[in-house]
């Protein structure tokens, strides 16, 4: 766990079994992983863990939104969300975004949140998994000569007397 | 009770401090109240992996966000942009970007220049010495021959261009437009006991290396030094005043919440331009029903805020935009002084940008559409991390009577104390110029080769420059504080913070705010014998 602060985090008792897979589902529909598997998905992240830390009070929401998408997904097509194709899946999170876009775009940015803090996609990214002190990092200085078209145009600001 | 000082200062922040330095070879008993602490520069959010979410929250420049125990609720939903600040040693320095240009000649001659708002009774030439002398203090970098200025010449090299400064340089160029390294309070190499800068990149949540130029650790520990005492987790509820219409000293609380008075010869505010009229037009007394030098009705009115405006272009090539100092590396003032065929008075500064961080760059891209959910999502991703450059519109912002701070009437800080609610609107005058700065942004980043080019403003979270709500000038009837910063009405009491702006010029006003805090300690001590007459 890269995410400083969640390590001893326990997500298992904030959901439950059936909300956990829903859940995993639909960060994976937020940020799939890589076709190269060079990314990960969203789901393996630690994203519930962060939410507990980060978010608790959004996980009444969570869980009750999770259950509707379960309720969905059985009344439209007699299975559970963590069952359905991928189509299917989404189709019911449109319907989600719709209905409550504030909710979905709040899991949308703590998800991103998390997912682009972790080890895992920060070496994806080809970055050290690091904090940027104290370390740092080199910056070319880059070329002042680059200037001289602005010397050569002279003074710009008014005289004051 | 307290010990009775010669001169108390209320707020630590930028202006305090300098002012403090400066006064302390007077051997005068100076204390200083700061509602904040110290801050331990090893919690600064780039010490920790979580450093961009750490920025949002308990380091987010938005009081009523952060929420910080010493922190007191703005009400800013008549506001267009929201108020920001930092209340700890140091003040806002904490928190700023630390980019650090000086205003023009013409900035504070825009009545007899422009024939708008008024002149200033002190003028460039006479802050040049202070300007030149908080560059040193403060460590300023920069790169001498600026055409955009009076010669001057900043202690320390510029900070590094990256490929993203010569990229968008190339299109300024191409523009036949100004550019230059600009300013900024960091130290390029190591300077004065503090370390060079190392590129750590959020300067906006503190600087744990200590190159960032914040107060706390630039001029306090001379001024302490010098025998300045500051006294943190001290909250002022008012300034007294007798019979005489001298102030007697100020009311606070301590972190207990118990009550104090301290007394005082000289009472100086160092608040910034909300909390010093806060604080004013909560001392009411008879003397002053209408709060505390405030008989010229102007405390609390003027507020101005910089209207700011950003654009943001996504380049093919990858430039690792996103390391170095996030908001400094150039600036334009192509389109800073007056030109009136453009549709607007005065002008406005235009600061470059770094790229920003992957959960920044993730979450804008989501929210913009700019990078899906799914399929696609890291493709998108990948094209715009390291590949982008914000140029800021820095707007001068007029001041306007209707513009202002008044006290909440039910919103109060934690001890109690009636908090700020701010009025404001953008003058026509501030909306044309926006909108002229954001095409010209636009325009630079289109010559400098971006493929995907947005523009926003007024940005909301950009309310940084607290100015003008309790001007200086000659006129008792149209000003608070004279031109060295003493209040009209009440003559021991003295302003040296944004408040005595009389225009905003359209610059980060940091450097501004200290050299006229010099500049004021040094017309006080030129003027010790008979201060109050």
């Amino acid at each position: 766990m890269s995410n400083d602060g969640n390590a001893s985090l326990d997500p298992g008792s904030a959901l439950t079994a059936v909300q956990r897979a829903i859940l995993d589902a639909v960060l994976n529909l937020i940020v799939p992983p890589s076709a190269d598997g060079r990314m990960p998905g969203a789901a393996e992240v630690g994203v519930p863990a962060y939410l507990l830390a980060e978010a608790a009070d959004a996980l009444p929401a969570l869980r009750e939104e999770l259950d509707e998408l379960e309720r969905r997904a059985r009344a439209r097509c007699a299975r559970g969300f963590a069952a359905l194709e991928q189509g299917e899946r989404r189709s019911l999170v449109e319907e989600l975004r719709a209905r409550q876009p504030a909710f979905l775009s709040r899991l949308a940015m703590e998800t991103l949140a998390c997912y682009y803090q972790h080890d895992r996609v920060l070496a994806g990214l080809g970055m050290e998994a690091r904090p940027p002190y104290p370390k740092g990092y080199q910056v070319v200085q880059g070329d002042l000569s680059l200037l001289e078209p602005v010397r050569a145009r002279g003074k710009i600001y008014r005289d004051v007397t | 009770m307290t010990t009775d000082v010669d001169v108390l200062i209320i707020g630590a922040g930028a202006s305090a401090a300098a002012f403090a330095w400066s006064m302390a070879d007077t051997r005068m008993r100076i204390l200083c109240l700061e509602q904040g602490d110290w801050m331990n520069p090893a919690d600064y959010p780039s010490t920790r992996r979580d450093w961009e979410v750490r920025m949002e929250r308990e380091f987010s420049p938005n009081p009523n966000i952060r929420r910080r125990p010493e922190d007191y609720p703005i009400n800013d939903t008549d506001s267009p942009i929201s108020l920001l600040n930092f209340n700890g040693v140091g003040g806002s320095t904490i928190l700023y970007a630390a980019h650090f240009p000086r205003p023009h000649p013409s900035d504070f001659r825009v009545r007899s220049l422009d024939g708008v708002a008024d002149d200033w009774p002190i003028d460039y030439a006479a802050l040049a010495p202070y300007y030149a002398l908080n560059d040193r203090q403060m460590g300023v970098a920069g790169l001498a021959g600026d055409p955009a200025y009076p010669p001057h010449e900043p202690p320390l090299p510029p900070v590094p261009l990256g490929l993203a400064g010569e990229t968008i340089g190339r299109g300024f160029n191409a523009l036949g437009w100004h550019w230059w390294p600009s300013d900024t309070a960091i130290a390029t190499r190591d300077y004065e006991g503090r370390a060079a800068c190392v590129n750590l990149g959020p300067c906006k949540g503190g600087c744990a290396q200590g190159a960032k130029g914040s107060a706390d650790i630039t001029y306090w520990p001379l001024a302490r030094r010098a025998g300045v005492q500051l006294r943190t987790r001290c909250r002022v509820r008012e300034i007294l005043v007798d019979a005489n219409d001298r102030a007697t000293g100020a009311v606070y609380y301590d972190e207990h919440g118990s009550e104090h008075l301290q007394r005082a010869e000289v009472v100086v505010l160092a608040c910034n331009g909300v909390g010093t009229p806060r604080l004013l037009l909560n001392s009411k007394s008879p003397r002053f029903p209408q709060g505390l030098a405030n008989r010229s009705g102007l405390v609390g009115k003027n507020l101005m805020l910089h209207p700011w405006g950003m654009v943001r272009g996504t380049f093919d090539a990858p430039l690792n935009s996103q390391l170095g100092p996030l908001s400094c590396t150039i600036l334009s003032q192509q389109f800073y002084e007056t030109d009136r065929s453009r549709g607007f008075v005065r002008g406005y500064n235009m600061q470059v940008t770094r790229g920003l961080g992957p959960v920044a760059t993730a979450r804008i891209g989501v929210a913009r559409g700019d990078i899906p959910w799914g399929e696609g999502h890291h493709e998108a991703f990948a094209r715009r991390y390291g590949r982008q450059i914000g140029v800021g519109i820095c707007c001068e912002d007029l001041p306007e009577e209707s513009n202002t701070v008044t006290l909440d009437a039910t919103l109060t800080d934690s001890n109690g104390i009636p908090a700020p609610k701010i009025t404001y609107r953008l003058s026509e005058n501030s909306e044309r110029m926006l909108r002229h700065g954001l095409a010209r942004g636009t325009e630079v980043m289109r010559a400098a080769g971006a493929w995907d080019i947005y523009s926003d403003g007024p940005v909301r979270q950009t309310g940084w420059h607290l100015l003008g709500t309790a001007r200086m000038g000659e006129d008792p009837e149209r000003s608070v504080v004279n031109g060295w910063g003493r209040s009209h009405d009440v003559k021991n009491l003295f302003i040296i913070d944004g408040s005595v702006f009389v225009t905003s010029g359209g610059v980060n006003p940091t450097p501004t705010i200290q050299a006229v805090a010099l500049y004021i300690a040094d017309a006080m001590k030129q003027r010790l014998a008979n201060l109050f007459d």
